[in-house]
């Protein structure tokens, strides 16, 4: 049976978030925009790395985006179980996609 | 408004870093009831972000981990994190402070640490406990072996999507915690905010923080420990294994231009440590270390820095008057050799800046404890007692007294607790 105290809790709870965005729609808008650019360029790195190894000159090359922020991303990716890496190539080390990762990763982005 | 929520213990210890934690257990260990106040959201301070101690190399976490575990766990202990010390002032025979525990969003009692809400949070914020070489999500927990194991909810970089919420699966996330004040009322306190390194960014000489692999101490600490950015060395602008590493010694400390002229006392010996991890690591890399002059003042120490040399470490009696941007990635080091053979430079693939200690923590406004002309808080016995402060029953120890390596910090909050015990019987037999 719907239970009515349920219901109003919900609406309250509706209400005050919708209040909690408004306060905070500055800083919302610019995390939103900040995600919105992360996605795209995790999805470059990974679009890149289909089936391949590179290390982060290449990657950084392939996608054109600064080396720094390559190593920032892989880094970032490989903590969060998406990349591991592969065998050293001259002064650098390749990276590849965490194959079993892969498609639990597609929700994510 | 005046907080009603009131809260006694026996000594309120502020900073729950290596100082906080020992002097905590040592009064607890008596049967004393403590509290800690910490303004970060773990305890552990500098130590737990250790890769590995000099002079012993053992590994930090692991001696770290054990102490913040057994203060958690202590029935005399209370730890209260991620709160801000508000104002701390005698009151009656003792001691009040006003304490905001800054929220979390997150309810500690539902939270099982499970990181699921980190885990699905789709916004990556620069992660500045990894030296900022890679990214948390806007929810995380601060680091594997923070202690509690709760996550901060990061405001600034939230869009309120709610999958946090939606995923926790017991229901832990709080949109709307507020802030909450309370007081500590206890009989005695004692001072151990450490330090922070001074920031790069003021150092001109050395690019203020712009010069693509010019870092500080901290984040090669963050470099070689075992759950670093990148879990090997590499070089952060491009990820290239360096083979040429430099240490400029006294970057910020022993200069008066940059406010602090005293000997931060610790740098020599942790580049010795560090130069000596690289070498372990990249057994085939250049490590130079630019120095001034080398103070290995603690046991074992001269021995540690005789090692260092013996593993083919090169030491360069020379001060390093600037650093510019090389070609791919390098950094030229320009210095002045002390032999009298004049003004050199060399290219290095990575700068490391022993940089100056600064106060963790400014009493001004908030506790009348006096400082030194060095900032640090003063010792009124720095001879014979050195963790006696100005006020009575408030007593200093740890870094927030001046630079110490691990070792002189543990002895002195030792002293410390038992300056505490000594003050507490005292006032209990003169009552
Ligand atoms: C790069 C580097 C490497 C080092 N390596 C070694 C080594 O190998 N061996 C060695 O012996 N020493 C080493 N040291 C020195 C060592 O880090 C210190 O001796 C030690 O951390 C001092 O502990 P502390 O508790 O006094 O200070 P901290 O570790 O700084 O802890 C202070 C705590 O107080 C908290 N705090 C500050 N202000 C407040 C406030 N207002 N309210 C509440 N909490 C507050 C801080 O958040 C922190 O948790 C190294 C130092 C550096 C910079």
């Amino acid at each position: 049976m719907k239970n009515p105290d349920n219901d109003k809790e919900k609406e309250a709870k509706k209400a005050a978030m919708k209040t909690l965005r408004a306060q905070r729609k500055d800083l919302i808008a610019s995390a939103s925009s900040r995600m919105k650019t992360q996605k795209k360029d995790i999805k470059a790195i990974k679009e890149f790395l289909k089936g391949k190894k590179a290390t982060i000159p290449d990657i950084a090359e392939g996608i054109d985006m600064p080396k720094d922020e390559t190593l920032w991303y892989i880094a970032t990716m490989k903590k969060y179980g998406q990349i591991v890496e592969a065998e050293k190539e001259g002064a650098f080390f390749n990276y590849s996609l965490n194959e079993p990762e892969k498609t639990q990763e597609k929700e994510e982005v | 408004m005046v907080p009603t929520n009131i809260k006694n213990f026996d000594t309120l210890v502020v900073g729950g870093g290596i100082a906080g934690l020992q002097a905590a257990l040592d009064l607890g260990d008596q049967g004393y009831k403590v509290a800690i106040v910490e303004k970060d959201a773990s305890i552990g301070g500098k130590m737990i972000r250790l890769s590995k101690v000099f002079p012993t190399l053992d590994c930090a976490s692991c001696i770290t981990t054990p102490k913040m575990s057994a203060a958690s766990h202590h029935e005399n202990i209370t730890l209260f994190t991620y709160c801000d010390l508000t104002s701390l002032n005698h009151e009656g025979q003792g001691i009040k402070a006003l304490i905001t525990q800054k929220p979390r969003y997150v309810d500690p009692i539902k939270c099982i640490g499970c990181r699921q809400c980190e885990y699905i949070c789709p916004v990556h914020v620069s992660d500045a406990e990894q030296g900022d070489f890679s990214a948390r999500k806007a929810i995380s927990i601060p680091f594997s072996t923070a202690i509690p194991q709760l996550p901060i909810l990061d405001v600034e970089h939230c869009m309120l999507c709610g999958q946090c919420e939606k995923t926790c699966p017991t229901h832990a996330i709080d949109y709307f915690q507020k802030p909450e004040e309370f007081i500590i009322q206890a009989k005695t306190a004692v001072i151990t905010t450490g330090f922070d390194l001074l920031p790069v960014k003021n150092n001109f000489q050395y690019g203020n923080g712009h010069i693509p692999n010019v870092i500080d101490s901290m984040q090669m600490e963050r470099i070689l420990a075992p759950h670093g950015p990148y879990n090997r060395v590499l070089r952060p602008s491009d990820g290239m294994e360096p083979d040429s590493i430099a240490y400029v010694q006294c970057a910020g400390s022993r200069d008066k231009s940059m406010g602090v002229p005293y000997c931060s006392r610790v740098c020599c010996m942790y580049a010795i440590k560090q130069a000596m991890l690289l070498s372990g690591s990249l057994p085939l890399a250049d490590i130079i270390i630019y120095y001034m002059d080398i103070r290995a003042f603690g046991k074992g120490y001269e021995q540690f820095y005789q090692n260092a040399k013996a593993m083919g470490i090169e030491f360069v009696k020379a001060k390093v008057a600037r650093i510019d941007k090389g070609e791919n990635g390098s950094a030229i080091v320009r210095y002045e050799n002390q032999d009298g053979s004049g003004i050199a430079t060399a290219d290095h693939d990575l700068v490391v800046l022993s940089m100056g200690m600064i106060p963790g923590w400014d009493p001004r406004s908030i506790c009348p404890v006096s400082k030194d002309s060095d900032q640090f808080i003063t010792s009124i016995k720095p001879k014979i007692s050195p963790v006696l402060t100005n006020m009575a029953g408030l007593f200093v120890a740890g870094v927030a007294a001046g630079p110490k390596d691990i070792v002189d910090t543990i002895t002195e909050s030792g002293s410390a607790a038992m300056e505490a015990a000594k003050f507490m019987s005292n006032s209990h037999m003169e009552n």
